[in-house]
């Protein structure tokens, strides 16, 4: 009885890192496409900053009618096509953890519909090639919360540009930069490492 | 040249609407050019503004260390490195807008030219212009009207870059000297609008499928 659920929660897990690995993936490319997005908003700021600081009155630009307004609207123009493009990246961030956390939900359903026939001894055996189902379950359950949280970090920073605080439009990248958790990315690395040969028994 | 009598290089266009979907062809293409050499020009412009700003630092550590004469001997040398260094770059810069005042010239004789074949067909058709369109829906004067917006805008953008290439290499602000490169990068004055005019030019002659 306990053996069978045992095997069908396995598959199950064996599922959920299969999808964390794929969309991890997923994840890390949007991310790769965000930076240098990112980092032409902090351009586009010190532009705008430029063009707030000078009078062009008293520059040899003088003579050119409008040219104040016209180079600041191609500058915003410059920002919310940098903008557009993040959310769409923004879009793929969430729908990789979207994937991640509806499998990682799926499993601990299945667990906890089965906990009367699943011991204690049952969820925190090991042996060489099979992790325990409660490390398993710890792994996903971490990695789920680690893209939960960048997620909403990454989203809050995106979510407080606008074009009328230059300063921090000038900050983003270093802000967006400093998100990074290598110890995050390291525990779900750590966990899809531990479950490589877990995953390969049939 | 009667319409008649020119055969169309392609397909079987004769005369007035020959001369103008080739036309909208060269807009097409020298607005491509054009673009080329604004990311090229920009390139140089931005080595130009970071070889002044060092040049700037470089005197300015010169000031300071006027008590070592060796020292002081080959800040002097690099200072004559990094003005040559300057000097081809500006001589590129300006090498890229005398192709660009080339392709304002071309464009120039566009409207010219389309101007031309409007007054000739006031000649032929009388004021009111012939009664079919040429090809889908815009009368004549309407190729002229979208050539000459399209000019203005770009012989503004050249009289900017000119001045720019006259200042950029010696002005001292480095917020002006931003101005000057985000102006030439991002042309303030070819909007958003000669965008549409031009694919709605190359719509009506078309070289865009309906």
């Amino acid at each position: 009885m306990s053996s069978s659920v045992v095997s069908s929660l396995h598959q199950e897990l064996k599922q959920s890192f299969e999808v964390l690995r794929a969309n991890r993936a997923v994840w890390e490319r949007a991310l790769a496409d965000c930076e240098p997005l990112l980092s032409a908003i902090g351009n586009i700021a010190v532009q705008l900053q430029a063009l707030r600081h000078v009078q062009l009155a008293n520059t040899p630009l003088h003579s050119f009618p409008g040219l104040h307004e016209r180079l600041h609207y191609k500058l915003s123009l410059a920002v919310d096509s940098a903008l557009g493009k993040l959310a769409e990246n923004m879009d793929a961030l969430q729908r990789a953890r979207d994937a991640i956390g509806r499998q990682v939900s799926a499993v601990f359903q299945f667990y906890e519909r089965n906990t009367h026939t699943l011991d204690i001894a049952a969820c925190v055996s090991r042996s060489a090639v099979c992790p325990s189902v409660s490390d398993m379950l710890e792994w996903l359950q971490d990695s789920e919360r680690h893209y939960r949280l960048q997620l909403v970090q990454r989203r809050t920073l995106l979510q407080t540009l606008t074009p009328s605080d230059l300063v921090l439009m000038e900050t983003a990248p270093g802000r967006w930069a400093s998100l990074h958790t290598s110890a995050g990315e390291e525990r779900v690395t750590d966990a899809l490492c531990q479950v490589s040969f877990f995953m390969e028994t049939e | 040249m009667s319409e008649s009598t020119t055969p169309g290089k392609k397909g079987n266009l004769t005369g007035s609407a020959r001369k103008l979907k080739d036309n909208a062809a060269d807009w097409h293409n020298l607005i491509l050019k054009w673009e080329r050499l604004n990311d090229e020009g920009s390139t140089i412009a931005t080595k130009i503004v970071n070889l002044g700003l060092n040049k700037k630092s470089n005197m300015e550590s010169d000031v300071l260390m006027e008590g070592g004469s060796l020292a002081a001997g080959d800040h002097s040398k690099n200072l004559k490195q990094s003005n040559q260094e300057l000097e081809e770059e500006c001589v590129k810069l300006q090498d890229v807008v005398d192709k660009m005042a080339n392709i304002l010239s071309k464009m120039e004789k566009m409207v010219s030219d389309e101007r031309g074949i409007c007054e000739l067909e006031a000649f032929q058709y009388g004021e009111k212009g012939r009664a079919e369109p040429l090809f889908h829906t815009w009368p004549t004067h309407q190729f002229a009207e979208v050539s000459s917006k399209l000019y203005e805008s770009y012989k503004q953008e050249l009289a900017l870059k000119k001045t720019i290439l006259q200042e950029l290499a010696h002005t001292s602000n480095a917020d002006l000297s931003m101005v000057y490169l985000s102006s030439w990068l991002y042309q303030p004055y070819i909007d958003d609008s000669g965008k549409l005019l031009l694919e709605s030019l190359l719509l009506e002659t078309g070289h865009r499928p309906l």
